[in-house]
């Protein structure tokens, strides 16, 4: 199991600004991904998921809270030290054209990790040879195929399992997915987030999902929980299902009503939330951080700063001082014209 | 009555040389974008829509080259026989195209204003300050600050910004029709949200006729009145978008809506579609060119590609779907 | 469960075929324009003269005293020098020290470069600081003028020597160039994987850096190459130990300096000859250096 707890990170600004003035990325952010479970973090670019992502595979450092990874805190660790927890957590990265060394064969990328877990265990060849097509098999691809070929060789859908399947090669206990299908055709995307379902059951395995697509997340994320990010914290969070279907926070409630509505299969939500003000706020009011957007803030919203709450006796919390639930995502349409 | 199609692509045809041959990028596409309407295209890479959208302008790319096909539009004439300077006034006066991730239309150079009036300069507009004067009302209407956007560098806006600097470009000139290709990729869903209503407003004000291209069946649902699905160079259906989401035709929407994340719909009967999607070299050379991944293929498919089949509104080619309609 | 189409065996065969066809085509680059095949023509006819050439004359050049500066006749093609020596004698005996010692030198700074920057890039925090400032050091240094006053102590004796000279002053500038090379890979998908999993620094500079910064090395050496040569021969030209009148420098600076090839037409043979090898072998050098990048670099070939 991992844990975050109240996890703080700041960039420094850019422009040589004199003084503490940095980019707040996450300003304590806390989570929990389950063993065998699925996560999904939902926000737009800028928002600190990936950041967030990247922290717990030991790629960023954070400035404040903790992360807790199999019962140690890191916090605790000198960043030395922290490697072989991080090696539990490994990303699937959005692009799997640059994921993947242009100069080496599928064989040659899978063999590499998979040598040093030979030598640790004391294994031969042969056993690297078995393990390297059984994981192939595990992510829907054929060994005698993909073996001897370069990765421009093949589909971005391919790449992709094959970058799964190399995370896979360390036995990691989470996956990291960030936008792990965006660069993807759209008609192989299906496959992929069937594949990280999956893979949940059949190599135990806990799959972290971070997008700012929300329906890619219903089908990784089913019966996992979401966590909705806004500008580094956390504004929503509950049962996948639940928050798409029943919102409470405003900003939760403005990224679902800007899904693109299929007409003729589907009828846009009754009470769709459309965001007011300027599309890149970036002012920090010592209130709520939505405030300025909002289309129900009140007087109280831009003095005091929201915590996470829980909405009358629901496992589902919030980041809001006048939550409300409202149907905004779209809803199928009746029984379709023959 | 002008009831007449603003645009009329007939038999076009576009080739690339590769090691194989010459093959075709856009093969055999006929398509009407309905005056007044917004027409959307739907295609993975690979499908050629963007190289359909670059002849519109009689812009494709070296290598490719257009082979037949006429591209008709309105009060021009076949776009693919203009002479040079003709071609230059047609583009962006009557014409105008949005590219992809806006980075593209935008000189990293030179600030908005001044591209504009290069703009403005380039296709001969004599009253400049009145071209900016209208250029300003334009940027008002997307929601930004027209004083400040003027003045900035393309590094300096946000990609939705850049993305609406882009549909100004496109429109200062008073094009009647407007071509989006992928105008919300790389945006975000707030962001993606509120150019998609712009869109919508720009278009219903100035009474235009929209292409709007995109791999994201979400959009085009949600946008446009029209919806043509793409496919290995050809266009595999075509209708009123309420009518060819809720009961499509083609083996390949239907996989294709089956196997697209959506956010309502039962997961479970959520299929991928098999198979890869193809590119130039890997089209079957004969029949059917979906029949490789498609579950209803019978021995016809293999021998001829389908003809397109008429049913009122739509039209499709897909032997197995004429046969049902019959 | 696979989501591959199955291919069949045939078209396994053609996908295989295609993709050798693609590398066999590759090596096609260095001979697809006329400019390219005469490149690789020169550089083959220089390299068999540095090789064989001076195994087909006797160590001892004969020199003709009676027939000094001759001008270009069918015994002396190129005509003479100013002890009668065939000049064209000279100009094959003498390819091997100027080409060798650019090799060696060339070879000398692409292996110190590269190591150089692959640490700076890869270890900034660790090596990065310090290596630089060696490399900054050995970048300010006037390479040539060292050389020059160094030459009066030296005298450069042996074709090893040289290269080594040449060599250890120049390998700045490609030390620069393969630490940000290295310094942006870094960052790239696949190498922050390997670190990631797991693999040691020393693997991951071997087997994923190294491979995606060979191109530019590659097209580097080449245009090292041809650096080295005009040093070598500027120096010789300047009249830093003729210690060999085959040396292709050594002929330039007699022809000027002694035969007055400059003013007087007589010995312009002489004069030519030296000068025109040096020309082909750079031009033919510099034509195939984009060949080797476009090897390497697939965006840039044109279909």
């Amino acid at each position: 199991m991992i844990e975050g707890r109240s996890i703080t990170r700041t960039f420094a600004a850019r422009r040589g600004m004199l003084g503490r003035r940095g980019v707040q990325a996450l300003r304590g952010v806390d989570f929990t991904i389950p063993d065998r479970g699925a996560v999904s973090f939902i926000g737009e670019s800028g928002c600190g998921k990936t950041t967030l992502g990247r922290i717990l595979c030991g790629l960023e450092d954070f400035d404040g809270g903790d992360l807790i990874v199999a019962g140690r805190s890191m916090a605790g660790l000198k960043p030395g030290q922290r490697a072989p927890y991080h090696r539990r957590i490994q990303l699937i990265h959005q692009d799997p054209y640059s994921a993947l060394n242009p100069t080496r064969t599928i064989g040659q990328i899978l063999a590499a990790p998979l040598a040093l877990r030979a030598g640790q265990r004391g294994e031969d060849r042969g056993w690297l040879e078995q393990r390297r097509a059984e994981l192939l098999g595990f992510v829907g691809l054929d060994p005698d195929y993909v073996l001897p070929r370069y990765p421009h060789m093949l589909s971005g859908g391919m790449r992709q399992r094959v970058v799964i399947a190399r995370a896979l090669t360390v036995d990691p206990d989470v996956l990291v997915a960030d936008e792990a299908v965006s660069m993807i055709d759209v008609s192989l995307r299906l496959g992929i987030l069937q594949l990280l379902r999956d893979l949940r059951q059949a190599v135990g395995v806990s799959v972290l999902f971070i997008t700012h697509d929300v329906a890619t997340a219903r089908y990784v994320g089913h019966g996992g929980q979401l966590y909705v990010i806004y500008r580094g914290t956390v504004v929503e969070q509950g049962d996948t299902d639940t928050v798409i279907q029943h919102p409470a926070h405003p900003y939760t409630q403005s990224l679902l009503s800007a899904i693109p509505v299929l007409r003729g299969i589907e009828l846009p939500g009754p009470e769709r939330v459309v965001p007011t003000g300027p599309l890149d706020e970036r002012s920090e009011p010592p209130g709520c951080l939505f405030e300025p957007r909002c289309p129900f803030a009140r007087a109280d919203c831009r003095t005091a700063p929201p915590e996470l709450g829980q909405l009358g006796g629901t496992e589902q919390r919030h980041a809001c001082l006048h939550p409300a639930r409202r149907s905004v995502v779209a809803v199928p349409a009746g029984t379709g014209a023959g | 009555m002008a009831d007449t199609p603003a645009v009329c692509v007939r038999d076009l045809m576009v080739m690339f040389p590769t090691p194989d041959g010459p093959l075709p990028a856009v093969a055999g596409v006929s398509l009407d974008l309905a005056r007044g309407q917004i027409t959307g295209l739907v295609g993975e890479s690979g499908s050629g829509k963007s190289t359909l959208a670059l002849t519109l302008l009689n812009a494709v790319p070296d290598p490719g080259q257009v082979v037949s096909g006429s591209v008709i539009i309105d009060d021009v004439g076949d776009v693919l026989t203009l002479r040079r300077p003709e071609l230059r006034r047609t583009r962006g006066a009557r014409i105008g195209y949005v590219f992809q991730a806006s980075q593209n239309s935008l000189n990293p150079l030179k600030p908005v204003g001044k591209q504009l009036l290069d703009l403005g300069r380039s296709h001969g507009v004599r009253d400049l300050r009145g071209f900016l004067h209208s250029a300003r009302l334009l940027i008002d209407e997307m929601g930004l600050d027209a004083e400040r956007v003027l003045a900035s560098y393309q590094h300096e806006l946000s990609g939705g910004m850049r993305q609406r600097v882009g549909i100004v470009l496109a429109l200062v000139l008073n094009a009647h029709v407007l071509i989006l290709d992928e105008p919300t990729t790389a945006l975000d869903m707030l962001t993606q949200a509120s150019v998609l209503e712009i869109i919508r407003k720009v278009h219903a004000q100035r009474h235009l006729t929209t292409l709007i291209i995109s791999h994201d069946v979400g959009v085009v649902g949600d946008l446009a009145d029209r919806m043509a699905v793409m496919y290995a160079g050809r266009i595999v259906e075509e209708g009123p978008t309420q009518e060819v989401l809720a009961a499509p035709k083609h083996p390949y929407t239907r996989g294709l809506l089956t196997a697209m994340p959506r956010i309502t719909g039962d997961i479970t009967e959520a299929r991928p579609l098999p198979g890869r999607v193809p590119d130039l070299a890997s089209v079957p050379r004969q029949g059917c060119v979906f029949r490789p991944r498609c579950p209803l293929a019978t021995e016809v498919c293999g021998t001829a590609e389908p003809p397109v089949t008429v049913l009122g509104d739509r039209r499709f080619a897909c032997f197995v779907a004429a046969g049902e309609a019959a | 469960m696979t989501t591959t189409a199955a291919l069949t065996p045939e078209q396994l065969q053609r996908a295989l075929r295609r993709s050798r066809q693609r590398a066999a085509s590759r090596w096609r680059l260095f001979v697809n324009t006329p400019g390219r095949v005469v490149s690789c023509v020169i550089v083959v006819v220089f390299t068999l003269m540095a090789v064989v050439g001076p195994y087909l004359y006797p160590a001892n050049l004969p020199i003709h005293p009676d027939n000094i500066y001759a001008p270009p006749s069918l015994a002396h093609p190129l005509g003479t020098d100013f002890e009668g020596t065939d000049t064209l004698a000279l100009i094959v005996t003498g390819a091997r020290y100027v080409l060798l010692a650019a090799l060696i030198a060339a070879v000398i700074t692409v292996v110190i470069g590269t190591a150089a920057g692959l640490a700076a890039g890869y270890y900034p925090r660790l090596a990065g600081s310090a290596i630089m400032r060696v490399t900054d050091f050995v970048l300010a240094i006037p390479g040539f003028p060292v050389l020059l006053v160094l030459s009066t102590i030296w005298h450069f004796s042996s074709v090893l020597q040289m290269g080594v000279a040449l060599g250890v002053f120049g390998w700045g500038g490609i030390a620069r160039a393969v630490r940000a090379q290295t310094l942006s890979l870094r960052e790239r998908g696949f190498v922050e994987a390997a670190r990631g999993l797991g693999l040691p620094g020393g693997h991951i500079i071997r087997a994923e850096v190294l491979p995606n910064v060979a191109p530019f090395i590659g097209m580097n050496l080449m245009l090292q190459l041809t650096g080295f040569i005009y040093t070598e021969v500027g120096l010789f030209f300047l009249g830093a130990v003729p210690y060999s009148t085959s040396n292709w420098g050594v002929m330039l600076n007699n022809a000027v300096f002694q035969a007055n090839a400059v003013t007087s037409p007589r010995a312009l043979a002489y004069l030519l000859s030296p000068l025109i090898c040096i020309l082909l072998i750079t031009l033919a050098l510099v034509t195939l250096a984009n060949a080797v990048d476009e090897f390497f670099n697939p965006r840039l070939r044109r279909v």
